[in-house]
């Protein structure tokens, strides 16, 4: 049986299952994200670095995200 | 300080951490998987045999822009997870004491102190040209009857600088046990 065959007798569209990737590769991001920043925040010993880390890290993740969703960057990276 | 409480009187004189070269060596496996999808077409072109799958990596397409996406996404976070590893690896010296701050991976970290009146003999160790020109090395301290009985800091920046604030601050007189 194709894959295209199996889909339809799933009765799904190979859209619904990159959406379904998508989701997954988002929830593991945020899910590594939210244990990365709880160390920083937790041990870093109040360090001017970890805010700027985080930052960092949310703003080009966004900005990979948003050029994978929409095949653009949003406008404020633009401006960087 | 969220690992160890400062003593009344003591108070933190350096904070040290693996040479930014290690790092950066660390970081180049990333680098090089984060340029694979641009450099792979060009490298196809190569090959005549396999030219024909150098178009497969059109990233106008949808599905090949979200791949690249997923796979830049991916890239960037376990780089960033590099540095936060690297980052909160950490030595402290005190005016009492060591501390070693092993940052194995997340929720795995160990935490062990030195204190300095038991220090006996601190050895540092270059090894190789880069780290020679570069003035990166090893620091053993040794100490006596402490639980720890090698003390070793990995890749450190100047560690002579560093064996030489170690010792600064090693008391000369003995101390009682316990105080």
């Amino acid at each position: 049986m194709s894959a295209s065959a199996l889909l339809t007798q799933l009765n799904l569209r190979s859209g619904d299952l990159i959406v379904g990737a998508l989701y997954v590769v988002f929830a593991f991001w945020a899910f590594y994200t939210l244990v990365a920043i709880y160390h920083w925040l937790k041990y870093s010993h109040a360090s001017w670095v970890t805010f700027p880390a985080i930052a960092v890290h949310l703003f080009i993740s966004l900005a990979i995200m948003s050029y994978a969703l929409y095949g653009s960057i949003p406008l404020f990276v633009s401006y960087i | 300080m969220k690992e160890f409480e400062l003593e009344p009187g003591e108070h933190v004189v350096k904070e040290a951490r693996k040479h930014w070269f290690l790092f950066l060596s660390g970081l180049l496996p990333y680098a090089i998987i984060a340029v694979l999808p641009f450099a792979l077409p060009n490298l196809l072109m190569l090959v005549p045999a396999f030219e024909s799958y150098a178009s497969f990596f059109d990233f106008s397409t949808p599905l090949m822009r979200i791949s690249l996406g997923v796979w830049l996404l991916i890239t960037w976070t376990s780089a960033w997870g590099a540095f936060t590893r690297y980052f909160l690896d950490a030595w402290v010296l005190t005016n009492n004491r060591l501390v070693d701050i092993d940052q194995k991976r997340y929720f795995s970290r160990e935490v062990s102190s030195l204190l300095l009146s038991r220090v006996q003999d601190v050895t540092i160790k270059v090894n190789g040209v880069i780290p020679s020109l570069l003035d990166i090395g090893d620091i053993s301290v040794q100490s006596a009857g402490a639980t720890v009985d090698e003390f070793t800091m990995k890749g450190i920046p100047h560690p002579s600088q560093m064996r030489d604030l170690i010792l600064k601050y090693v008391p000369t007189e003995p101390q009682t046990p316990g105080i």
